[in-house]
This record gives C-alpha cells, sequence and structure tokens, in this order.
C-alpha cells in the first residue's frame, strides 16, 4: 500500500460554462447548424498537485470560488478531472453537505438506512450501528416522523451521525459545520477530533480561518483556481488573513468612495455602535429614517459586546447582568434576545473567609453567627453607636456609619480602596450615599422584577437590533465628518462628549478597569459568575467566570474547560477606554458646561454613557434611546 | 475484465442501496392513500373495466375474454412506460445528491425500473382475479411468465440508461418521450387485435419494428392462448433487450463523468 491517502497530480477541472445553456433540442440544433455550439470555458482548477500523507490534516482556504469545494469534490469522485490523476486510497467520508440524499417523505428510521446506504455501507452494517448513529442524532423520539417534519438542526444532526459513523480513513468536510447551533458544531468538532486520533486523514474546507488553525496540520491557500501557497496551516493561514484584510479594506474603502459617488445620503450618523446607538438607529429605520451606524472600534456593542472564545460567551468589558423593573423595556429587550433566568448573586472573598453579596442575612450570619433579623440589626446599631461619627468627613467614616466596623473592614475597605487607588480616608464621602443592608435571606443582587442574560452573548442582540442597517466600523467619527460632511443630515453622538469639543474646557475624568483573561483547564473554576475580592492584597477586584452566566448552555454542553476575566481597577488617562464617569462635583459642574455647548449644537443629539457623562444601567440607555429618538422624530414631524 | 469485475463488485456494494430504494420508492407510492398496495392492483383492474366497457360495448368488436386479453398486454406496456418514465428522470431527479455523494450513478436508474417491475409483479394478482373471475382456462404455459419479464426488465434497463443520460443533456426529451409513448401504445396489439383488417405495411412494421410487440406477443401466447412462444418472437426478445442493454449502458458509461457539469 501507497504511504500516501490522496495523491493529486497536475490536475485540471474544466467546466463548460455555456454562455447560455442550451438543454433543449431545438436551441441546440439551431446552434448546431449555425456553428454556434462554443462553450465557454471555464477552468476551475489548474495545476494541483497534492500528496497527503495517511494520518494528516490539511485545510484548504481561499476566497468563495478559488476551487475548495471544486477540489474536495474531485478527491471525493464527485467530479471527475478533465486533466491529471487522483489516486485515493481508503475509504472516504463526504461531509460535503449533511443530510445530502435525505428523503423528506421518509421517516427518520428510513431515512438512516438510506442515507448510509447511499454512503456505500450494507443494511447488515447500518442494522449493527443504528442504536448509536440514534443516540448521537439524539432523535429517539421522533424516529417514526417524516424528516420533512424536522427542523434543519434536527436533519443535519441525523446526516452527520449517519456519515461519520463508521471511521473513515479520509475524512472530507466541506463548510458543514458552519450550520447549525453551537452546541451540534462542538459535537461535531469533538467528533472529529475524535477521528482525527484514530489516524484519520481529514481534508477540511473553512471559511474560518481559526478553526482551520486548530484542526489542520498543513494548508494549502487557493486562488482562482491555482495553488498560491502550500505549507504547515499556520504559515498558510497568517499569510491568508493578512491577504484578507488588505482586500477587506480596499474594499471598504471601495465601498465608502461608492456611496460618496452615488451621493447616497444618510438622514442620521449615529456615533458609537454601542446599546444606545444601535436602539436609537433601530428606532428611527423603523419609522422610515436613512441610518449610518460608525464605530471606532472593530466590532459593534460596545461594551457589552461579548465574543465567543472555545464556545464560551466572554463578556470582554465586564460583567453586564440585564435587570429591570420596567416591562416595557423588558419586553423591547426580549424582542431582540432569548433571556435566561440568570440571577446576579455574587459572592466576596475576603483572605480566606466567603460572604454573599450583596449585605444580607446569609452575610451577617456568616459574620457574626447571628441567625435572627432583630439580632443582627441590634448588632449593626451597636457596632454604630459606638463609633460616635455625627458628619462623616471622609468616605471611611460615612461607610462606617452607614454599616459598623465589621462590614465596613472586611467588604468595603480594601474593595473601595482598590477601586478608586486610593485610601478609603481620602476618598470623599459622597461616594457612597447609602448602603442597603437587607435582613432576609435573599442573595439576590438586584430588586428588579425582571433578570437574565441573553442567551448566546449580547452581540447577538446587538446584530438583531442592527440587522438592515448599515454599519460601518473602525470608522472614525472625526475623520469620517472632515472626509464626508454631507452625507447625513444629523449626527447621533454617544461618544465623549468632551472630546466631540476638543477638550476646550478641559477633560472629564473616568473610572477605568482592565481585564486579564485565561482559559483554565477546569470545569468549575469558582462555582459563581462573578467573585469580588475584598482585602487589598489581591490586586484584582473580582473574578468573572463566563461560562456560569450561561448556565443552561453549560447544562447542555459540559466543557472541561473555562474562561475566567481577572478584573482589575486603573486610573483613567486620556487614550484609555472609559468606563465610568466620576460625578464628582468638580467633573459634573465640567459637564454643565460642555452640555451647555452641546445645546448650542442643533445638529447632534448626545446620548449615552459617554455622551451624557452618566452612570446607566443597560435598561436605563434603552429607556433613554427610545425616548430620545421619539422626541427626534416628533421634531422631525413638526 | 478487471473493469468488469470492479463494475460487478460495486454493484454487489451496493445492492442495499438498490433495494432500499426500491422499497422507498414502493413505500412512499401509496403512503398517504387509504388503501395503499390495493392500488397496484385496484388500478389495473379499473382502468381494465373502463376499456372493455369502450371496446366491446361502444366499439362493438368482439375478442374473446378481452378483460384476459387486454391486461395480458397492458401489464406489461404499463411497465415498460413506467419504468422507463421514471428512469428518465432518475439522474436529473437525484441531482442535489449526486452533487454531493459519490454514488454510481446508473444505481438511481437501475432502481427505478426494478421499483416499477416490482410494482408489476404485484399487480399480476389483478391478472389472476381477472382470470378466475372469467373463468379463463391456466396453461400450464404460464409458469414461463418470469422469462418474459425478465427479457423485458432487461430492456427497460436498457432504454432507461439511454433516456436518462439523454436527458441530462436535452430536458426536451421528456416531452418527446411522452408523445413517442402515445403512438407506441397505438402502434402495440394491447387493445386491439393484430389481424387481416390492418394493412399489410402495419403488420411489418409493427412485427418487425416494435419491441413491445415481442414481449407481448410471448406473454399472450404464455397467458391468453396457451401456447409455447415460437422462436422467432421468443430469442428475438431476448435478442432485442440485450441490444438495448448494450446501447443503454454504452452511451450511459461513454457520458456519464459529464453529467455532473449539466445537472
Amino acid at each position: 500500500m501507497s504511504k500516501y491517502a490522496v495523491e493529486v497530480e497536475n490536475v485540471k477541472i474544466r467546466f463548460n460554462l455555456a454562455s447560455e445553456k442550451v438543454d433543449n433540442l431545438k436551441e441546440y440544433a439551431i446552434k448546431l447548424m449555425k456553428r454556434e455550439l462554443m462553450f465557454q470555458e471555464f477552468i476551475a482548477l489548474q495545476d494541483i498537485s497534492l500528496k497527503i500523507k495517511k494520518g494528516e490534516s490539511w485545510g484548504l482556504v481561499g476566497a468563495n470560488g478559488s476551487g475548495k469545494s471544486t477540489l474536495l469534490k474531485t478527491i471525493s469522485g464527485i467530479l471527475q478531472p478533465y486533466e491529471g490523476i487522483v489516486k485515493v486510497n481508503g475509504r472516504i467520508a463526504p461531509l460535503i453537505e449533511l443530510g445530502a440524499g435525505i428523503d423528506p417523505d421518509l421517516t427518520a428510521r428510513e431515512n438512516i438506512f438510506l442515507n448510509g446506504m447511499v454512503l456505500g455501507h450494507s443494511r447488515e452494517f447500518m442494522e449493527k450501528h443504528f442504536d448509536e448513529i440514534v443516540e448521537f442524532s439524539n432523535l429517539e423520539k421522533f424516529l417514526d416522523s417524516p424528516v420533512k417534519n424536522f427542523s434543519s438542526g434536527m436533519k443535519a444532526r441525523l446526516g452527520f451521525a449517519v456519515a461519520t459513523v463508521v471511521n473513515p480513513d479520509i475524512l472530507v468536510v466541506d463548510e458543514v459545520l458552519e450550520v447549525g447551533d453551537m452546541r451540534f458544531r462542538r459535537r461535531c468538532n469533538e467528533r472529529m477530533q475524535q477521528m482525527l486520533s484514530g489516524g484519520t486523514t481529514l481534508l477540511y474546507v473553512s471559511h474560518n480561518i481559526e478553526s482551520v488553525r486548530n484542526l489542520c496540520q498543513y494548508a494549502v491557500w487557493l486562488d482562482e483556481g491555482k495553488m498560491r501557497m502550500v505549507g504547515p496551516a499556520s504559515e498558510v493561514c497568517d499569510a491568508y488573513a493578512e491577504e484578507q484584510e488588505t482586500q477587506l479594506r480596499k474594499r471598504q474603502a471601495e465601498k465608502r468612495e461608492l456611496l460618496r459617488r452615488e451621493g447616497k445620503k444618510y438622514d442620521y450618523l449615529i456615533v458609537g455602535a454601542g446599546l444606545y446607538g444601535a436602539v436609537f438607529a433601530r428606532e428611527l429605520t423603523r419609522r422610515g429614517k436613512r441610518c449610518l451606524v460608525i464605530d471606532k472600534r472593530s466590532h459593534i456593542g460596545g461594551n457589552i459586546y461579548t465574543e465567543d472564545v472555545d464556545g464560551i460567551q466572554v463578556h470582554k468589558y465586564g460583567a453586564h447582568i440585564f435587570h429591570t423593573s420596567d416591562k416595557k423595556i423588558w419586553k423591547y429587550v426580549n424582542r431582540y434576545a432569548d433571556f435566561n433566568n440568570y440571577i446576579n448573586s455574587p459572592v466576596a472573598v475576603y483572605k480566606d473567609e466567603l460572604y454573599n453579596l450583596p449585605f444580607n442575612m446569609n452575610t451577617f450570619s456568616r459574620l457574626w453567627g447571628l441567625k435572627k433579623p432583630q439580632e443582627v440589626q441590634a448588632k449593626i446599631a451597636e457596632q454604630i453607636a459606638d463609633l460616635h461619627i455625627t458628619e462623616p468627613k471622609n468616605l471611611e467614616e460615612q461607610a462606617l456609619s452607614l454599616v459598623g466596623r465589621d462590614v465596613y473592614e472586611k467588604l468595603i475597605k480594601g474593595y473601595t480602596e482598590k477601586q478608586w487607588g486610593r485610601d478609603c480616608r481620602e476618598l470623599p464621602a459622597f461616594i457612597i450615599q447609602r448602603l442597603p443592608l437587607r435582613f432576609t435571606y435573599n442573595n439576590n443582587y438586584f430588586n428588579d422584577f425582571y433578570q437574565g442574560i441573553p442567551r448566546g452573548g449580547y452581540t447577538k442582540m446587538m446584530e438583531k437590533l442592527l440587522v438592515n442597517i448599515d454599519v460601518m466600523l473602525e470608522t472614525d467619527f472625526f475623520e469620517y465628518r472632515k472626509e464626508h460632511p454631507d452625507m447625513f443630515k444629523k449626527v447621533v453622538y454617544t461618544g465623549m462628549i468632551d472630546e466631540y469639543f476638543d477638550y476646550c474646557y478641559g477633560h472629564l475624568e473616568y473610572r477605568s478597569v482592565r481585564f486579564e483573561t485565561e482559559r483554565v483547564e477546569e470545569a468549575n473554576y469558582q462555582g459563581n459568575a462573578v467573585v469580588n475580592y475584598t482585602d487589598r492584597e489581591v490586586p484584582y477586584t473580582r473574578i468573572i467566570e463566563h461560562k456560569h452566566f450561561e448556565p443552561e448552555e453549560e447544562q447542555e454542553n459540559p466543557k472541561d474547560y473555562s474562561i475566567i476575566s481577572k478584573e482589575y481597577s486603573m486610573e483613567w488617562k486620556p487614550g484609555i477606554d472609559p468606563y465610568y464617569p466620576v460625578n464628582d462635583e468638580k467633573n459634573n459642574a465640567l459637564y454643565e458646561k460642555y452640555r451647555a455647548l452641546a445645546e448650542q449644537e442643533k445638529k447632534v443629539i448626545f446620548g449615552g454613557r459617554l455622551g451624557s457623562y452618566r452612570y446607566y444601567d443597560m435598561d436605563k440607555v434603552i429607556g433613554a434611546a427610545i425616548a430620545d429618538s421619539a422626541k427626534e422624530l416628533n421634531i422631525w414631524i413638526q | 475484465m478487471d473493469l468488469l469485475k470492479y463494475r460487478f463488485k460495486t454493484l454487489f456494494k451496493y445492492k442495499d442501496l438498490i433495494r432500499e430504494l426500491v422499497s422507498r420508492d414502493l413505500k412512499l407510492k401509496y403512503r398517504r392513500s387509504f388503501l395503499g398496495y390495493v392500488w397496484s392492483i385496484l388500478d389495473p383492474l379499473l382502468t381494465m373495466v373502463v376499456l372493455t366497457i369502450v371496446f366491446t360495448r361502444l366499439l362493438g368488436r368482439k375478442i374473446e375474454n378481452y378483460p384476459v386479453y387486454l391486461l395480458s398486454g397492458r401489464m406489461l406496456y404499463d411497465f415498460m412506460k413506467d419504468s422507463t418514465n421514471n428512469a428518465m428522470k432518475s439522474v436529473v431527479g437525484n441531482a442535489a445528491l449526486l452533487r454531493k455523494v459519490y454514488v454510481p450513478k446508473y444505481i438511481f436508474t437501475l432502481a427505478k425500473v426494478t421499483s416499477c417491475m416490482v410494482d408489476m409483479v404485484l399487480s399480476l394478482a389483478a391478472l389472476l382475479i381477472v382470470m378466475l373471475v372469467t373463468r379463463a382456462q391456466f396453461h400450464p404455459t404460464i409458469l414461463l411468465l418470469p422469462l418474459v419479464i425478465l427479457q423485458l426488465y432487461i430492456f427497460c434497463c436498457g432504454l432507461g440508461f439511454f433516456l436518462a443520460q439523454l436527458n441530462v443533456f436535452f430536458r426536451d426529451i421528456q416531452y418527446i418521450y411522452s408523445v413517442m409513448l402515445t403512438a407506441w401504445m397505438y402502434a402495440t396489439p394491447i387493445i386491439y387485435q393484430l389481424d387481416e383488417r390492418f394493412p399489410r405495411w402495419f403488420h411489418i412494421a409493427v412485427k418487425g419494428f416494435n419491441p413491445m410487440y415481442y414481449y407481448i406477443a410471448q406473454s399472450r401466447d404464455i397467458i391468453y392462448y396457451g401456447n409455447i412462444p415460437g422462436p422467432r418472437i421468443f430469442w428475438g426478445g431476448w435478442l432485442i433487450a440485450f441490444v438495448m442493454l448494450v446501447i443503454g449502458v454504452w452511451s450511459f458509461q461513454r457520458s456519464k463523468d459529464k453529467f455532473i457539469l449539466y445537472i
């Protein structure tokens, strides 16, 4: 036997791309008589030579129409090469499309057999593996219903289960795994990994370069039917990604240029693809206005952006838990996402002690071993009375006068100092207005009626909000305005208000945080989404374990690893991502001055957390965007 | 020789697929109907009743035990018509699949002809019922029927292959063929008897150039008349069947690699 699984030598594939398709006799006869029966040749592949050893994994990358699928089909025997030789040693399992050969009128049971036999298995073989297929596809309950009633995901599961029932010598996969939900994709990936470790040769086509990088040792870059590069997957992928990037930039520039030349104008230019901007854009678009949303960042969503890291939605800019008591807003967001029933109940770690948050009977009973609310209330009153603070001069005294010494020292002091980077005695008292104490055993952090996390992450919700709205990423407003001053009639600005006025009165101050995100090889790192670290010695303020935001996803697809983010407070300087406005007297006064300027700008609406220099919960942002857009539209009508 | 061996090996490998496709066709044909398989019998029976009334009552022709005469010819003709019609569409109809998976393409054509044959064999019950009801005589020659069916099956495979590959390149053939089938039916003595009322040239044309005549004449001989078929129609039937098969396989083989570009 040859040591190669697949040998491809100087293969050329030619299609007769009849410029007009001739498939009836009359046309054929006429063209034949006129000697016009000339086909336009189309070379789909040319000079392709590959030698793939057994057990290797190869990825094919390239733009649409570069011939990736054609090459796979040639290797699978579906297409015959026009020139050249294709030799295959071993049995091929083609996963070119899941569920090819599924007959919608037959039941799942009948289809399993039919599909298996289309792939060349015998009846006996299928009977032996029937249970295994049913188990993998998870369709026990629907075995005897016709497949036409199945969802596309169910069909895909069925197809994949049948196609992979046997460990083939060569597995050919063509982007099939990019359909279906994440859970299915992951299962497919696991199965493929399992096959690979069993010595299967893999041929893999994907648009997702990362998956090629992860799965494949070698890669081929096809460009208009020719091999542009062959080599180790990482090198080829890097080169390809780089090329794609430049192409993308070129296209973006072209698009902008085209828009400019066509003179397509927008009613509104919305600066910032965060929650405020997206809701505003959605509301305006709904009423027939044309909006263009631009954002400096390379993604939509602003600070609520979530990113899929190994199947876990990572809250890139910190934990975001949606909560509201406003039924209308709850209904509004549910139009754009399915919310789970996540309830935020963080815990705090102080040295080697662990306490429930917010401060409630669980916390107190852990602190003092007391059980009854009356006892706790008495204890706190006693601690406060002991201190004899009449007029708090700083944050420390303020906090002490509200909760007493024990709670303050273990749970407030260190955390607050890390947050502000200063000693509590140097911090003004007003930062803490009140410290709610709960005398019930209730760990739910928020008091709102509705609470949850959008299933599949916030980014998905943002995508839905921005459907059919033009979005340009990596676009700076000030540059854009300079280049295309007459592309839009009005601006909705959600950036920093002081930046808009070129910091003419000086900088507004912010508090900022940074995250150190890492993957840990533990299925459950800390048992909770948010754990605060309240002693000063631990440098970070908290650790977020992202998978716990979507427990239902973890239940469906248990993972033996986890993604955690350590959150550090940091001094804000111009140029750093601003997070929280510092609403002290000085900054508020400065903001008022900017706001006065903003009111002069008749063609600009300022909004959002940065545009109105306010700390906003997500529901409040949405409420404000809806209200502001309604106001805007009324003005328009008048 | 190796190639032939290889072909038989793949055919063997895919035998279960053929079986599965055949059983799918049969299952789907009657899945939603109330009477199911009974229609395979009822359909020729009812058609027979209509034709009998038209032919003997309205046209006043006299053919002894017309129902058996009619059925012994019509069932074979219907088999040929259905199987070749289905076979013609078998490659184009499975385009979605053929573009995705490697399956020998003739499998689908073969499966269609086979499922039509199974259907025909099932509907032989109709003939049996009619023969019992009309108290027709059972001749021992009826045992030769499988041989006739086999000849026709081979013939239909050949014609099916030919039409299937032609249909890939010229979809017009579907319409042309349906007209041809109508003409072919009238050119075959199914509902009438080829007697002296017809001109001589018609006799020659039918007996010389109509392949269906060979099969229907054989089946009439063994079922209706109780004769052993004459060597001319018997061996002629085999010869035509194999010639058609060779033409079909050859034309199919020649163009099968190009199918993918046209479906």
